[in-house]
Protein backbone atom coordinates (compact mmCIF):
# COMPACT_ATOMS: atom_id res chain seq x y z
CA UNK A 1 0.00 0.00 0.00
CA UNK A 2 2.24 2.81 -0.80
CA UNK A 3 -0.68 5.67 -0.35
CA UNK A 4 0.05 7.85 2.34
CA UNK A 5 -2.60 10.28 3.42
CA UNK A 6 -2.41 13.95 4.84
CA UNK A 7 -4.72 16.15 7.09
CA UNK A 8 -3.17 19.60 8.46
CA UNK A 9 -4.93 21.46 10.74
CA UNK A 10 -4.78 24.53 13.21
CA UNK A 11 -4.04 23.32 16.54
CA UNK A 12 -7.51 24.17 17.49
CA UNK A 13 -9.61 21.75 19.54
CA UNK A 14 -11.96 22.42 16.63
CA UNK A 15 -9.37 19.77 14.65
CA UNK A 16 -9.92 16.82 16.82
CA UNK A 17 -12.89 16.15 14.96
CA UNK A 18 -11.44 16.42 11.41
CA UNK A 19 -9.03 14.23 12.41
CA UNK A 20 -11.01 11.67 13.75
CA UNK A 21 -12.87 11.45 10.38
CA UNK A 22 -10.03 11.33 8.39
CA UNK A 23 -8.78 8.27 10.28
CA UNK A 24 -12.28 6.32 10.14
CA UNK A 25 -12.83 7.01 6.19
CA UNK A 26 -8.69 6.03 5.95
CA UNK A 27 -9.24 2.81 7.55
CA UNK A 28 -12.36 1.88 5.63
CA UNK A 29 -10.93 2.76 2.39
CA UNK A 30 -8.00 0.49 3.44
CA UNK A 31 -10.34 -2.16 5.29
CA UNK A 32 -8.82 -1.53 8.76
CA UNK A 33 -10.88 -3.32 11.44
CA UNK A 34 -12.95 -0.41 13.48
CA UNK A 35 -11.28 -1.51 16.48
CA UNK A 36 -8.54 -0.57 15.37
CA UNK A 37 -9.61 2.54 13.86
CA UNK A 38 -11.37 3.24 17.32
CA UNK A 39 -8.05 3.00 19.00
CA UNK A 40 -6.03 5.28 16.80
CA UNK A 41 -8.72 7.87 16.42
CA UNK A 42 -8.30 8.05 20.31
CA UNK A 43 -5.07 8.13 20.12
CA UNK A 44 -5.03 10.98 17.72
CA UNK A 45 -7.38 12.92 19.86
CA UNK A 46 -4.58 12.07 23.19
CA UNK A 47 -1.79 13.05 21.12
CA UNK A 48 -3.17 16.20 18.94
CA UNK A 49 -4.64 17.90 22.43
CA UNK A 50 -1.28 17.58 24.33
CA UNK A 51 0.04 19.63 21.15
CA UNK A 52 -2.41 21.88 21.25
CA UNK A 53 -2.57 22.49 24.97
CA UNK A 54 0.87 22.21 26.17
CA UNK A 55 3.13 22.28 22.48
CA UNK A 56 1.53 25.40 21.57
CA UNK A 57 1.13 27.34 24.48
CA UNK A 58 1.73 31.11 24.36
CA UNK A 59 1.82 31.04 20.72
CA UNK A 60 -0.27 32.04 17.86
CA UNK A 61 -1.25 28.35 17.06
CA UNK A 62 0.36 26.25 14.00
CA UNK A 63 -0.40 23.62 12.08
CA UNK A 64 -0.40 19.76 13.24
CA UNK A 65 -0.01 17.76 10.13
CA UNK A 66 -1.68 14.03 10.73
CA UNK A 67 -0.29 11.56 8.60
CA UNK A 68 -1.16 7.76 8.14
CA UNK A 69 1.11 5.21 6.86
CA UNK A 70 -0.27 2.36 5.94
CA UNK A 71 2.22 -0.43 5.84
CA UNK A 72 1.61 -4.02 4.81
CA UNK A 73 1.07 -5.65 8.47
CA UNK A 74 1.02 -1.95 10.48
CA UNK A 75 -0.15 1.33 9.99
CA UNK A 76 1.58 4.36 11.54
CA UNK A 77 0.32 7.71 12.55
CA UNK A 78 2.43 10.09 12.71
CA UNK A 79 1.83 13.91 14.24
CA UNK A 80 3.73 17.03 13.46
CA UNK A 81 3.72 20.15 15.05
CA UNK A 82 6.28 22.82 15.11
CA UNK A 83 5.49 24.07 18.83
CA UNK A 84 7.23 23.65 21.59
CA UNK A 85 8.48 20.07 22.10
CA UNK A 86 5.93 18.38 23.99
CA UNK A 87 7.01 14.30 24.67
CA UNK A 88 3.86 12.24 26.04
CA UNK A 89 5.79 10.28 27.72
CA UNK A 90 4.97 7.02 29.20
CA UNK A 91 2.67 6.95 32.52
CA UNK A 92 1.45 4.83 35.23
CA UNK A 93 -1.59 3.35 35.09
CA UNK A 94 -4.44 6.12 36.30
CA UNK A 95 -6.23 5.94 39.93
CA UNK A 96 -9.62 4.07 39.03
CA UNK A 97 -10.69 4.65 42.17
CA UNK A 98 -9.52 8.51 42.35
CA UNK A 99 -11.74 8.89 39.07
CA UNK A 100 -14.70 6.58 40.57
CA UNK A 101 -15.05 9.43 43.03
CA UNK A 102 -14.67 12.13 40.59
CA UNK A 103 -11.58 13.74 42.00
CA UNK A 104 -9.06 15.05 39.38
CA UNK A 105 -7.14 12.23 37.95
CA UNK A 106 -4.59 12.70 35.02
CA UNK A 107 -2.36 11.02 32.48
CA UNK A 108 -5.31 8.36 31.17
CA UNK A 109 -4.80 9.70 27.89
CA UNK A 110 -1.23 9.03 27.71
CA UNK A 111 -1.56 5.89 29.40
CA UNK A 112 -4.31 4.65 26.82
CA UNK A 113 -1.80 5.61 23.95
CA UNK A 114 0.69 3.50 25.24
CA UNK A 115 -1.39 0.48 25.88
CA UNK A 116 -3.10 0.68 23.16
CA UNK A 117 -0.22 1.32 20.62
CA UNK A 118 2.52 -1.31 19.95
CA UNK A 119 5.01 1.35 19.07
CA UNK A 120 5.58 5.33 20.12
CA UNK A 121 8.37 6.98 19.20
CA UNK A 122 8.90 10.67 19.83
CA UNK A 123 11.60 12.73 17.89
CA UNK A 124 12.02 16.69 16.99
CA UNK A 125 14.35 17.95 13.90
CA UNK A 126 14.59 20.71 11.26
CA UNK A 127 10.87 19.33 10.27
CA UNK A 128 9.00 19.97 13.88
CA UNK A 129 8.10 17.53 16.31
CA UNK A 130 6.84 14.21 15.38
CA UNK A 131 5.17 11.20 17.32
CA UNK A 132 5.11 8.18 16.06
CA UNK A 133 2.25 5.71 16.83
CA UNK A 134 2.63 2.36 15.41
CA UNK A 135 -0.50 -0.07 15.43
CA UNK A 136 0.03 -3.42 14.13
CA UNK A 137 -2.67 -4.78 11.86
CA UNK A 138 -1.65 -8.82 12.27
CA UNK A 139 -2.29 -9.14 15.40
CA UNK A 140 -5.74 -8.75 15.33
CA UNK B 1 5.11 43.34 -11.46
CA UNK B 2 6.77 41.46 -8.66
CA UNK B 3 6.07 39.11 -5.47
CA UNK B 4 7.77 39.86 -2.57
CA UNK B 5 6.83 36.81 -0.36
CA UNK B 6 8.87 37.57 2.84
CA UNK B 7 11.02 39.90 4.91
CA UNK B 8 12.42 39.85 8.15
CA UNK B 9 15.52 41.27 10.18
CA UNK B 10 18.40 39.18 11.18
CA UNK B 11 17.82 36.53 12.58
CA UNK B 12 19.88 36.45 15.92
CA UNK B 13 22.03 32.81 16.21
CA UNK B 14 21.39 30.27 18.40
CA UNK B 15 22.92 27.77 17.16
CA UNK B 16 27.34 27.84 16.89
CA UNK B 17 28.26 28.41 12.94
CA UNK B 18 29.03 25.25 11.50
CA UNK B 19 32.86 24.72 10.30
CA UNK B 20 33.80 24.71 6.47
CA UNK B 21 34.15 21.31 5.45
CA UNK B 22 37.06 19.44 3.44
CA UNK B 23 36.44 17.76 0.23
CA UNK B 24 37.03 14.88 2.37
CA UNK B 25 34.30 15.59 4.39
CA UNK B 26 31.91 16.40 1.77
CA UNK B 27 32.36 12.71 -0.06
CA UNK B 28 32.20 11.09 3.06
CA UNK B 29 29.11 11.79 3.98
CA UNK B 30 26.08 12.33 1.54
CA UNK B 31 23.43 12.86 4.24
CA UNK B 32 25.66 15.59 5.80
CA UNK B 33 23.56 18.99 6.09
CA UNK B 34 24.81 21.53 4.16
CA UNK B 35 23.65 25.19 5.35
CA UNK B 36 24.14 28.35 3.37
CA UNK B 37 27.35 29.91 5.56
CA UNK B 38 28.83 26.29 4.86
CA UNK B 39 28.29 26.48 0.61
CA UNK B 40 29.56 30.27 1.01
CA UNK B 41 33.14 29.14 1.96
CA UNK B 42 33.30 27.33 -1.39
CA UNK B 43 35.52 28.61 -4.29
CA UNK B 44 33.31 30.84 -6.70
CA UNK B 45 32.67 28.73 -9.53
CA UNK B 46 31.62 25.81 -6.88
CA UNK B 47 29.00 27.44 -4.75
CA UNK B 48 27.88 28.96 -8.57
CA UNK B 49 26.93 25.06 -9.51
CA UNK B 50 25.15 24.31 -6.35
CA UNK B 51 22.96 27.70 -6.63
CA UNK B 52 22.33 27.59 -10.16
CA UNK B 53 19.73 24.81 -9.44
CA UNK B 54 18.04 27.61 -7.38
CA UNK B 55 16.98 29.09 -11.05
CA UNK B 56 14.50 27.31 -13.38
CA UNK B 57 15.88 27.47 -16.81
CA UNK B 58 12.79 28.12 -17.96
CA UNK B 59 12.83 31.54 -16.32
CA UNK B 60 16.20 32.27 -17.17
CA UNK B 61 14.98 31.57 -20.75
CA UNK B 62 11.97 34.03 -20.50
CA UNK B 63 14.43 36.37 -19.86
CA UNK B 64 16.86 35.58 -22.15
CA UNK B 65 19.68 34.01 -20.18
CA UNK B 66 22.17 31.62 -20.69
CA UNK B 67 21.58 29.18 -17.81
CA UNK B 68 24.89 28.11 -17.75
CA UNK B 69 26.88 31.46 -18.50
CA UNK B 70 24.14 33.06 -15.99
CA UNK B 71 24.23 36.37 -18.92
CA UNK B 72 22.73 37.14 -21.82
CA UNK B 73 19.91 39.49 -24.02
CA UNK B 74 21.26 42.53 -21.55
CA UNK B 75 20.49 40.29 -18.84
CA UNK B 76 22.32 38.93 -16.29
CA UNK B 77 22.12 36.68 -12.79
CA UNK B 78 23.75 38.45 -10.03
CA UNK B 79 25.17 36.03 -7.29
CA UNK B 80 26.01 37.32 -3.87
CA UNK B 81 27.23 34.94 -1.18
CA UNK B 82 29.98 36.17 0.34
CA UNK B 83 32.40 33.59 1.97
CA UNK B 84 31.93 34.62 5.71
CA UNK B 85 28.04 35.08 5.27
CA UNK B 86 24.82 32.66 5.53
CA UNK B 87 22.88 34.78 3.08
CA UNK B 88 22.79 33.86 -0.70
CA UNK B 89 20.96 36.78 -2.57
CA UNK B 90 20.30 35.70 -6.11
CA UNK B 91 18.74 38.63 -8.72
CA UNK B 92 18.43 39.63 -12.17
CA UNK B 93 17.53 43.32 -12.21
CA UNK B 94 16.92 45.98 -14.34
CA UNK B 95 19.89 47.07 -16.13
CA UNK B 96 18.99 50.73 -16.35
CA UNK B 97 17.30 50.81 -12.49
CA UNK B 98 18.94 48.33 -10.00
CA UNK B 99 16.42 49.19 -7.93
CA UNK B 100 13.81 47.77 -10.26
CA UNK B 101 14.28 43.55 -9.88
CA UNK B 102 12.61 40.98 -11.88
CA UNK B 103 13.35 38.27 -9.69
CA UNK B 104 15.28 37.80 -6.57
CA UNK B 105 15.86 34.70 -4.65
CA UNK B 106 17.37 34.74 -1.29
CA UNK B 107 18.07 32.08 1.39
CA UNK B 108 19.54 32.75 5.00
CA UNK B 109 21.16 30.52 7.39
CA UNK B 110 18.24 30.47 10.49
CA UNK B 111 19.06 30.86 14.24
CA UNK B 112 18.59 27.25 14.40
CA UNK B 113 20.83 26.44 11.59
CA UNK B 114 17.84 25.22 9.84
CA UNK B 115 17.40 26.93 6.64
CA UNK B 116 15.03 30.41 5.86
CA UNK B 117 13.80 31.98 2.50
CA UNK B 118 14.07 35.50 2.92
CA UNK B 119 12.66 37.21 -0.40
CA UNK B 120 11.14 35.80 -3.51
CA UNK B 121 10.42 38.60 -6.21
CA UNK B 122 9.27 37.40 -10.02
CA UNK B 123 8.62 40.40 -11.71
CA UNK B 124 7.20 40.30 -15.36
CA UNK B 125 9.75 42.81 -17.46
CA UNK B 126 6.82 43.92 -19.88
CA UNK B 127 4.08 44.79 -17.08
CA UNK B 128 3.57 48.27 -15.69
CA UNK B 129 5.32 49.34 -12.48
CA UNK B 130 3.25 50.59 -9.61
CA UNK B 131 5.48 52.63 -7.48
CA UNK B 132 4.11 51.36 -4.22
CA UNK B 133 7.60 50.29 -2.84
CA UNK B 134 8.47 53.79 -2.68
CA UNK B 135 6.24 57.05 -0.89
CA UNK B 136 5.80 60.36 -2.14
CA UNK B 137 8.69 61.80 -0.82
CA UNK B 138 10.98 59.00 -2.39
CA UNK B 139 11.56 56.97 0.60
CA UNK B 140 11.44 53.08 0.91
CA UNK B 141 8.12 51.55 2.03
CA UNK B 142 9.12 48.14 2.24
CA UNK B 143 6.10 47.42 -0.23
CA UNK B 144 3.85 49.02 1.96
CA UNK B 145 4.97 46.90 5.13
CA UNK B 146 6.35 50.28 6.96
CA UNK B 147 4.86 53.21 5.13
CA UNK B 148 2.23 53.27 2.35
CA UNK B 149 1.86 54.54 -0.60
CA UNK B 150 -2.23 55.22 -1.06
CA UNK B 151 -2.68 56.18 -4.69
CA UNK B 152 0.13 53.75 -6.25
CA UNK B 153 -1.41 51.26 -4.36
CA UNK B 154 -5.11 51.94 -5.30
CA UNK B 155 -3.62 51.84 -8.86
CA UNK B 156 -2.13 48.87 -8.18
CA UNK B 157 -5.17 46.95 -7.13
CA UNK B 158 -7.03 48.58 -9.35
CA UNK B 159 -4.83 46.65 -12.16
CA UNK B 160 -5.19 43.25 -10.23
CA UNK B 161 -1.76 43.25 -8.36
CA UNK B 162 -2.17 41.45 -4.18
CA UNK B 163 -0.32 43.89 -1.98
CA UNK B 164 3.24 44.28 -2.00
CA UNK B 165 3.28 43.51 -6.32
CA UNK B 166 5.10 46.19 -7.89
CA UNK B 167 4.38 44.49 -11.29
CA UNK B 168 2.56 41.28 -12.50
CA UNK B 169 4.20 38.63 -11.87
CA UNK B 170 6.30 36.38 -14.53
CA UNK B 171 4.26 33.08 -13.41
CA UNK B 172 6.88 31.04 -12.19
CA UNK B 173 6.44 30.64 -8.63
CA UNK B 174 5.49 27.16 -8.46
CA UNK B 175 8.83 26.54 -10.53
CA UNK B 176 10.92 27.90 -8.16
CA UNK B 177 9.65 26.44 -4.97
CA UNK B 178 9.97 23.42 -6.95
CA UNK B 179 13.86 23.99 -7.53
CA UNK B 180 13.84 25.62 -4.22
CA UNK B 181 12.91 21.72 -3.02
CA UNK B 182 15.91 20.11 -5.09
CA UNK B 183 18.15 22.67 -3.96
CA UNK B 184 17.02 21.69 0.32
CA UNK B 185 17.67 17.68 -1.37
CA UNK B 186 20.90 18.33 -2.06
CA UNK B 187 21.75 19.93 0.63
CA UNK B 188 20.37 17.40 2.94
CA UNK B 189 18.36 19.60 4.45
CA UNK B 190 14.56 18.62 5.20
CA UNK B 191 12.47 22.12 5.35
CA UNK B 192 12.86 25.37 4.48
CA UNK B 193 10.65 28.17 6.39
CA UNK B 194 9.36 31.45 5.67
CA UNK B 195 7.50 34.68 6.90
CA UNK B 196 4.58 35.14 4.88
CA UNK B 197 4.39 39.19 4.11
CA UNK B 198 0.88 39.40 2.99
CA UNK B 199 -2.44 37.24 3.18
CA UNK B 200 -2.00 37.06 -0.85
CA UNK B 201 1.21 35.15 -0.69
CA UNK B 202 0.22 32.83 2.38
CA UNK B 203 -2.14 31.46 0.39
CA UNK B 204 0.35 30.76 -2.65
CA UNK B 205 3.03 29.38 -0.22
CA UNK B 206 -0.44 27.45 1.55
CA UNK B 207 -1.05 26.14 -2.55
CA UNK B 208 2.59 24.77 -2.79
CA UNK B 209 2.73 22.62 0.21
CA UNK B 210 3.25 24.80 3.00
CA UNK B 211 2.28 24.37 6.92
CA UNK B 212 2.54 26.94 9.54
CA UNK B 213 4.65 27.09 12.42
CA UNK B 214 2.57 30.09 13.73
CA UNK B 215 -0.42 32.03 12.36
CA UNK B 216 -2.97 28.68 11.17
CA UNK B 217 -5.36 30.11 13.53
CA UNK B 218 -5.30 33.06 12.23
CA UNK B 219 -5.72 32.28 9.30
CA UNK B 220 -8.87 29.81 10.01
CA UNK B 221 -10.29 33.10 11.90
CA UNK B 222 -9.99 35.66 9.34
CA UNK B 223 -11.50 33.05 6.69
CA UNK B 224 -14.30 32.77 9.68
CA UNK B 225 -14.65 36.45 10.27
CA UNK B 226 -15.08 37.29 6.08
CA UNK B 227 -17.77 34.89 5.97
CA UNK B 228 -21.49 37.05 5.41
CA UNK B 229 -22.44 38.02 9.24
CA UNK B 230 -18.47 37.55 10.36
CA UNK B 231 -16.86 40.29 11.66
CA UNK B 232 -14.24 41.17 8.93
CA UNK B 233 -17.22 41.00 6.32
CA UNK B 234 -19.00 43.63 8.08
CA UNK B 235 -15.69 45.55 8.37
CA UNK B 236 -16.06 45.60 4.35
CA UNK B 237 -17.80 48.99 4.65
CA UNK B 238 -16.49 50.87 1.71
CA UNK B 239 -14.17 53.13 4.41
CA UNK B 240 -11.68 52.82 1.99
CA UNK B 241 -10.75 51.61 -1.32
CA UNK B 242 -9.23 49.04 0.04
CA UNK B 243 -12.61 47.95 1.64
CA UNK B 244 -14.98 47.04 -0.85
CA UNK B 245 -17.80 44.96 0.12
CA UNK B 246 -17.13 42.41 -2.15
CA UNK B 247 -13.60 42.05 -1.25
CA UNK B 248 -14.14 39.21 0.97
CA UNK B 249 -14.91 36.73 -2.25
CA UNK B 250 -11.44 37.07 -3.19
CA UNK B 251 -7.74 36.20 -2.15
CA UNK B 252 -6.78 39.81 -3.19
CA UNK B 253 -9.63 41.49 -1.96
CA UNK B 254 -9.11 39.61 1.56
CA UNK B 255 -5.27 40.95 1.06
CA UNK B 256 -5.75 44.31 0.29
CA UNK B 257 -8.35 45.17 3.06
CA UNK B 258 -5.75 43.28 5.42
CA UNK B 259 -3.16 45.54 4.09
CA UNK B 260 -5.49 48.65 4.82
CA UNK B 261 -5.52 47.02 8.82
CA UNK B 262 -9.04 45.60 9.04
CA UNK B 263 -7.79 42.51 11.01
CA UNK B 264 -7.94 45.20 14.00
CA UNK B 265 -11.30 45.13 14.13
CA UNK B 266 -11.04 41.03 15.32
CA UNK B 267 -8.37 42.41 17.38
CA UNK B 268 -5.47 41.43 15.38
CA UNK B 269 -2.86 42.21 13.27
CA UNK B 270 -0.54 40.58 9.87
CA UNK B 271 2.45 39.75 12.15
CA UNK B 272 4.34 36.68 13.52
CA UNK B 273 3.02 34.09 10.55
CA UNK B 274 5.87 31.68 9.88
CA UNK B 275 5.69 28.99 7.25
CA UNK B 276 7.35 26.19 6.61
CA UNK B 277 8.11 23.47 3.64
CA UNK B 278 9.19 20.02 4.12
CA UNK B 279 10.78 19.11 1.63
CA UNK B 280 9.02 16.57 -0.75
CA UNK B 281 5.62 16.69 1.27
CA UNK B 282 2.58 18.60 0.45
CA UNK B 283 0.57 19.87 3.46
CA UNK B 284 -2.07 20.32 2.14
CA UNK B 285 -3.33 23.50 3.62
CA UNK B 286 -6.36 25.37 2.64
CA UNK B 287 -7.69 28.22 5.06
CA UNK B 288 -9.99 29.40 2.16
CA UNK B 289 -11.20 26.89 0.15
CA UNK B 290 -11.95 27.32 -3.32
CA UNK B 291 -10.55 30.67 -3.33
CA UNK B 292 -10.37 32.77 -6.11
CA UNK B 293 -7.35 34.57 -6.17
Amino acid sequence: MPDNFILTRAAELDALGAFREFIARVCERLQIPNEISFELQLACDEAATNVIRHGYAGMNPGSIMLELRPQRKKIEMVLSDFGHPFEPVETDAPDVNAMLQDQPTTGFGLYFIYRTMDDVQYYSDEQGNHLVLVKELSSK
Amino acid sequence: MFRALRLKQEPVKVAPEPKPLTIDEWMGDAQFPLGIRTINALPHDAKQRFYRTLIPPALLGRLGINPILWRGSGHAVELFAEPASGKVNLSINNVQDPNDAYFVLELQDNATNGIDLNLIILNDPDAEKFGIDFDAEGKATHWGTITRNLAEEERAMRAGLAPAQVRAGMGFARQVLQQLDVFLALCARQAVSLEPLTYASAWIFEKNGFAYVRGHKLMDDIQREFQPGGTLHAALDGSTPFRQPDAWQTVRGRAWAIQDGILEVIGERWRDLRMIKVVGKHAGVETFPNAKY
